[in-house]
């Protein structure tokens, strides 16, 4: 969020100077508003996002939950999933964190991520999962 | 699944094979093709026109790609073991790849013209792995290749795949096929069948010899400036001139229509759907004019079963049965076309063997919510006001006549909506959807893979939902959806789909 608010003051900046020198509008014109929304998107976003995310494992299935303004909740099955992974980036190693990936083999959803978990948890949930991998579901 | 092996000595030691010699001169002239305009370029530019040298360069041409494809070949081997089939290959980067029974979704059997000449197929075996190619053997002989496939088939039924059974495969021969096309269907099917490519090839043609066309004639302007000056055309009266028009309308529709059968022709001739019996059940497909292609499905690996049809087709009583797969159809189609022509009374006894049911008459289906048309006609109407507006205030004022097509639009989204419309049954999930291509996609409970229920910032303000079902088939760019339905709805119906397939 904040390297996409980052890009989105560079392109502001951009048009705002083109403008400036093109048309000459009057300064902050273009850029005002878009440090404003850049603020909202570092400010408020994250956190409602943050609060959407969440996840439940249940006896026979993972259930994730992602998106403020585009809302989905996933459900997969466990004995539908083909592979796990779990997955550290460098930030995510600073923190301690991990990303649990699960594999099906639909075409689409094939890919379910959840990241920010607690390395340990991750690791337990993928060794729970792992018991009910069942071979040749399709 | 894997106690037939331990039982079985592993055939650790079946011989490496070669492909057939004569696949060297398949592969060289394909690649010839391929490098033959080359030659002809260099025959008028860099070798002047001088036939010696051409003639020379093309031997020398001919001499290093048989000599590079034979030396591939050589590199090429497979070995066919009891449970999985081996390919080592390559040159340089030497790659040995295995592909278990298990994991193969179909055996694809592949003649074209050359090949059918020279007495060989190519063998694709598909494992749905995403890319392309999983296993090809390009190519064997016929009898190696059906020998191959007949392998893989009776893998599971614990056959031994040595005694090639003849008389059974004779005694098939005999049995009447679950679906055939004859010409006339084939030609039914080519007029549904309407496609432009014709005239978009004529139209590329056209396009590369341009340089026999007077210079401006893909010019719009030219044709103003030229077409006033004929007194022929304004000579002729009102009457004539509407005539030239349809005319003009109706070659386009000819060009359509016979470009349409002629492609359904060449891929559909003489299309034979079987039921395997022996191994594992499944299917047996055999179609094509030149290309003769010839694959085998088995049964357990069919995801879902889609029927297509359209407005005039429907009437017509015409439907397009097609099977979901992981493994997709030649030619780049993601489903497998089980009968491209078929009357519900012969679609339902394909469908009887695969255990998918087609929908009862008096099954209820359910709507989805009206705003899955009124949202979508607003918003198109706001745009094209803004653009009537924007247009017709600064361009010219005809352009305000661009908010009528709002009512084609919105007339078609409300269509759809009266065609979007799902049921749900002990075992299956039915999704009807369009209304110009439509579809209905049956598929058994227990072959869901995901399920989403997810809601776009429009869809917050009305509690809607779509939901979205994983299979392991199709197209990953349009998935089974179930469209703007109330979010209680969407929830119920998810926890039921859940359930139901975790029941083993």
């Amino acid at each position: 969020m904040v390297i996409r608010s980052l890009f989105l003051l560079a392109l502001g900046l951009a048009a705002e100077i083109a403008l400036l020198v093109q048309l000459g509008t009057s300064p902050g014109v273009i850029l005002v508003p878009v440090a404003l929304l850049a603020l909202v998107q570092v400010l408020v976003l994250p956190g409602r996002i943050y609060r959407r995310w969440g996840y439940d494992m249940g006896d026979e299935q993972l259930r994730v939950l992602r998106g403020f303004l585009w809302r989905t909740d996933t459900i997969v099955p466990f004995n539908r999933i083909q592979h796990i992974d779990v997955a550290q980036g460098p930030l995510q190693r600073m923190f301690g964190l991990s990303t649990l990936i699960v594999h099906t083999a639909g075409t689409h959803n094939s890919i379910v991520t959840l990241p920010g978990l607690a390395t340990a948890d991750a690791e337990a949930m993928r060794e729970t999962i792992k018991g009910h991998i069942r071979q040749d579901m399709i | 699944m894997n106690d037939r092996s331990a039982s079985q000595p592993p055939d650790q030691n079946a011989p490496f094979r070669r492909l057939h010699p004569l696949s060297i001169v398949l592969r060289s002239i394909g690649t010839l093709g391929q490098n033959l305009f080359a030659i002809v370029v260099l025959h008028f530019s860099l070798l002047d026109r001088n036939f010696l040298h051409s003639g020379l360069a093309a031997a020398a041409l001919i001499a290093l790609v048989i000599g590079v494809t034979a030396l591939i070949w050589s590199r090429f081997t497979y070995q066919v073991t009891a449970r999985e089939i081996r390919i080592k290959s390559g040159l340089l980067n030497r790659n040995n790849r295995s592909i278990p029974f298990d994991r193969i979704q179909d055996v694809s059997l592949e003649q074209k013209l050359v090949s059918r000449l020279l007495g060989l197929a190519t063998v694709t075996l598909e494992t749905g792995s995403g890319g392309g190619e999983d296993g090809q053997l390009d190519a064997l002989s016929r009898t190696d290749a059906e020998m191959l496939r007949d392998t893989v088939r009776d893998y599971k039924a614990g056959l031994d795949a040595d005694f090639a059974p003849d008389q059974d495969q004779l005694a098939r021969e005999d049995r009447p096929p679950l679906f055939a096309m004859d010409n006339r269907r084939i030609l039914i099917a080519g007029l549904f069948n309407f496609s432009f490519v014709l005239l978009a090839i004529l139209g590329a043609v056209a396009q590369n010899l341009d340089f026999l066309l007077p210079d401006d004639y893909f010019d719009p302007r030219y044709w103003l400036t030229v077409l006033p000056e004929r007194e022929m055309i304004d000579g002729y009266s009102f009457w004539m001139r509407i005539a030239g028009a349809l005319g003009a309308i109706l070659a386009l529709v000819t060009v359509g229509l016979v470009s349409g059968i002629v492609r359904t022709l060449i891929r559909e001739y003489s299309f034979r759907l079987d039921k395997v019996e022996s191994g594992q059940p499944g299917f047996r497909r055999r179609r094509g004019l030149f290309t003769l292609t010839d694959m085998v499905m088995p049964m357990h690996r069919i995801q879902a079963a889609v029927v297509q049809t359209g407005p005039v087709r429907e009437y017509y009583g015409w439907y397009h049965l097609k099977f979901l797969s992981l493994a997709g159809d030649s030619g780049g189609e993601t489903d497998h076309s089980a009968a491209p022509c078929a009357t519900l009374a012969e679609i339902d006894p394909i469908l009887e063997h695969c255990a998918i049911h087609r929908t009862a008459s008096d099954l209820a289906f359910h709507p989805v919510s009206p705003a899955f048309w009124w949202r979508s006609a607003i918003i198109v109407t706001l745009l094209l006001a803004a653009g009537a507006l924007g247009t017709g205030f600064y361009l010219h004022r005809g352009f305000f006549a661009l908010i009528l097509l709002a009512l084609p639009i919105g007339g078609y989204l409300f269509l759809n909506w009266r065609h979007h419309q799902y049921a749900l049954t002990d075992s299956q999930l039915f999704v009807r959807s369009g209304w110009w291509r439509r579809r209905l996609v049956m598929l058994p409970r227990r072959k869901i893979q995901t399920v989403e229920v997810s809601q776009s910032p429009l869809d917050h303000p009305f509690a809607l939902a779509t939901v979205t079902i994983g299979i392991a088939g199709g197209a990953a760019a349009r998935p089974l959806r179930i469209k703007d339905i109330a979010l209680d709805r969407a929830m119920d119906l998810r926890r039921a789909l859940v359930n139901s397939q975790n029941r083993p």
